[in-house]
């Protein structure tokens, strides 16, 4: 049946087996490889898979760290601050060009010709321009999720209705107000969610700069650990990944609901 | 003297090649209660918001006549605190509840963002009275029990009372309406027509203290019987009238071709039936039929028949 919704215990039982399928079905795999090759690395059994962690969180007898805690700490800082940077950016922009038509005009056409550049691609030109320190990789998060992001919120901002506006002015706003009390408070659910969407992208661009350039960071370990075909030590980097951006997605939602209550029921 | 509150002088307007509104003039006086009706495409909305000041008229202007302001009077250049609009749309923000958009306008009209950011404690004291002064407002509108719901969870009837609260917690010079309850079921519509007669009864109250009316409204409207029941002074607006005879070539857009008083305006008496559709049938032949398009002012007979309200300089 088309769009008929199911019951609520049926749907988690659903969710259950699917993770189940996934686990059995990993098991069976790396079970027959590893009859066909006791030593295979590719597809770790689970006590390999263990130790491969035992090795992430092993402190480091030289460094006194652990890989696990190194790379977090320089993958994730670096996503914080290229996504902060990029969200603050884009913010101003949009409101810039939603708000002012010179702005739009001025700033819309570099900013759709920027877009359509893959941030990978110009990876050298952030090399050259900001090092390959930590500015490399935030100032490539940054410019890399920016055009999108702003031009979600200029969207929003050119959306908002002209009504609601004179209505301001007629309470007595000044502009800054209209910007600051009344268009900024209607487009930041939309800003919220364009920023879900952007944590993607930005790991894309992290990861594959770190791949290329990094000398610590999630990128650099899964890059060098998959040259040496330890995929025990891998998977649970990937597994880490994927934890992150689930969590991160649940508590950019959290904040949603908590700062625009009002949104959902609003939609449609 | 009554003062007025509003001149509306030779306003012409149009879009494009299209002309919309011919030598308008209108004068307002201050507590009248003026509903504005014509065909639909005659520009009675384009004239609101000339007076709401978002869309300025070509030709000619608009005068505000607030208490203190000299003779004179003020141009209207743009939107302002002293005009006070319910649209029909997009009555609310949509991110503030009932009590919060009410309370909105006296955060904006009296902070603003440093002292809101820099005086944390003072705004927030205000804030708390402005709430209360919310409450008050949205209980005289009765909806006292729905002070938390998000305009999404409202009706459209609680929306527009919400905006009628918002607009009146202002205490605007003049309030603006366009086509405010067109959308409403006719029960709703009724309940809220009742609200803005009894803003009308404060205006005869306050005339009998002898203290200046505290309301004027002007509403755009489709309907002659919320016209008629609702203003004391209908001004119909059309395209219907006979231009050629003032020697345009082509239409020049439509003008004032009706300005009475409603019959229960004069009597404080309940409304008189057979004057209402005595009325009402007068303003559609003259309004709104394209047979036998009356003159500029044949029918416009307000000021004719009272003293006319007082600004500089007379109407000749």
């Amino acid at each position: 049946m088309i769009r008929h919704p199911i019951p609520r215990p049926a749907a988690l039982a659903l969710a259950v087996a699917s993770i189940l399928v996934l686990i059995i079905s990993y098991t069976v795999l790396s079970e027959r490889q590893h009859r066909l090759n006791p030593g295979d690395t590719t597809l770790p059994t689970w006590s390999q898979l263990r130790e491969g962690v035992g090795v992430a969180v092993h402190k480091n007898q030289r460094t006194g760290e652990r890989w696990l805690v190194e790379d977090a700490k320089a993958s994730l800082g670096r996503l914080f601050l290229g996504l902060l940077w990029g969200v603050a950016g884009a913010l101003i922009l949009g409101l810039l060009m939603g708000c002012f038509s010179p702005a739009e005009a001025f700033l819309q056409p570099p900013f759709s010709l920027l877009a359509q550049i893959p941030p990978t691609a110009v990876l050298a030109v952030f090399f050259v321009l900001a090092g390959t320190g930590d500015n490399m990789y935030v100032a490539m998060i940054a410019f890399g999720v920016m055009p999108t992001l702003a031009m979600t919120v200029h969207m929003a901002v050119k959306e908002f209705p002209e009504e609601l506006q004179f209505k301001a002015y007629t309470l007595g706003a000044s502009h800054a107000e209209v910007i600051l009390a009344i268009i900024f408070h209607q487009i930041l659910p939309r800003l919220l969610d364009a920023f879900r969407l952007a944590i993607g992208p930005a790991m894309v661009y992290l990861i594959a700069a770190e791949m290329v350039v990094g000398d610590v960071g999630f990128g650099y370990r899964i890059r060098l650990q998959s040259k040496l075909l330890n995929m025990s030590v891998v998977y649970p980097y990937l597994a880490c990944l994927a934890a992150f951006g689930f969590a991160m997605d649940g508590a950019l939602r959290q904040a949603q609901r908590r700062f625009c209550p009002w949104y959902q029921g609003s939609r449609g | 003297m009554k003062a007025a509150a509003v001149e509306i002088r030779g306003v012409h307007h149009g879009f494009g090649d299209k002309p919309v509104l011919d030598d308008v003039n209108l004068r307002i006086g201050r507590g009248q209660f003026l509903a504005l009706v014509g065909p639909s495409g005659c520009g009675k909305s384009t004239l609101l918001r000339a007076i709401v000041g978002t869309h300025l008229p070509r030709r000619g202007e608009i005068r505000l006549f607030p208490p203190g302001a000299d003779a004179a009077g003020l141009l209207v250049t743009g939107p302002g605190r002293d005009r006070g609009i319910v649209y029909q749309q997009y009555a609310l923000f949509p991110f503030l509840t009932a009590l919060e958009n009410v309370a909105i306008g006296l955060m904006l009209d009296e902070t603003s963002i440093p002292f809101r950011f820099f005086r944390f404690l003072r705004w927030r004291a205000l804030r708390r009275r402005h709430l209360e002064m919310a409450v008050e407002m949205l209980a005289r509108v009765k909806l006292a029990d729905a002070l938390h719901l998000y305009p999404h969870e409202m009706s459209g009837g609680m929306r527009q009372r919400v905006a009628l609260a918002q607009a009146l917690i202002m205490k605007p010079e003049i309030l603006l309406m366009d086509e405010p309850f067109g959308a409403l079921d006719e029960a709703t519509r009724e309940e809220l027509q009742q609200h803005l007669i009894s803003l009308r009864s404060e205006n005869l109250l306050a005339l009998d203290e002898s203290r200046t009316p505290p309301h004027t409204l002007i509403i755009v409207t489709h309907e002659l019987n919320e016209a008629i029941y609702v203003g004391d002074r209908v001004v119909g607006l059309s395209q219907h009238w006979d231009w050629r005879s003032e020697g345009h070539q082509s239409f020049p857009g439509a003008t004032v071709t009706y300005d009475k008083a409603t019959p229960h305006s004069s009597a404080k008496t309940d409304r008189n039936f057979g004057a209402f559709a005595m009325a009402r049938d007068e303003i559609r032949r003259v309004v709104f039929e394209p047979q036998a398009p009356p003159g500029r002012n044949e029918h416009v007979t307000y000021w004719k028949t009272r003293a006319s309200p007082e600004t500089t300089d007379e109407p000749t």
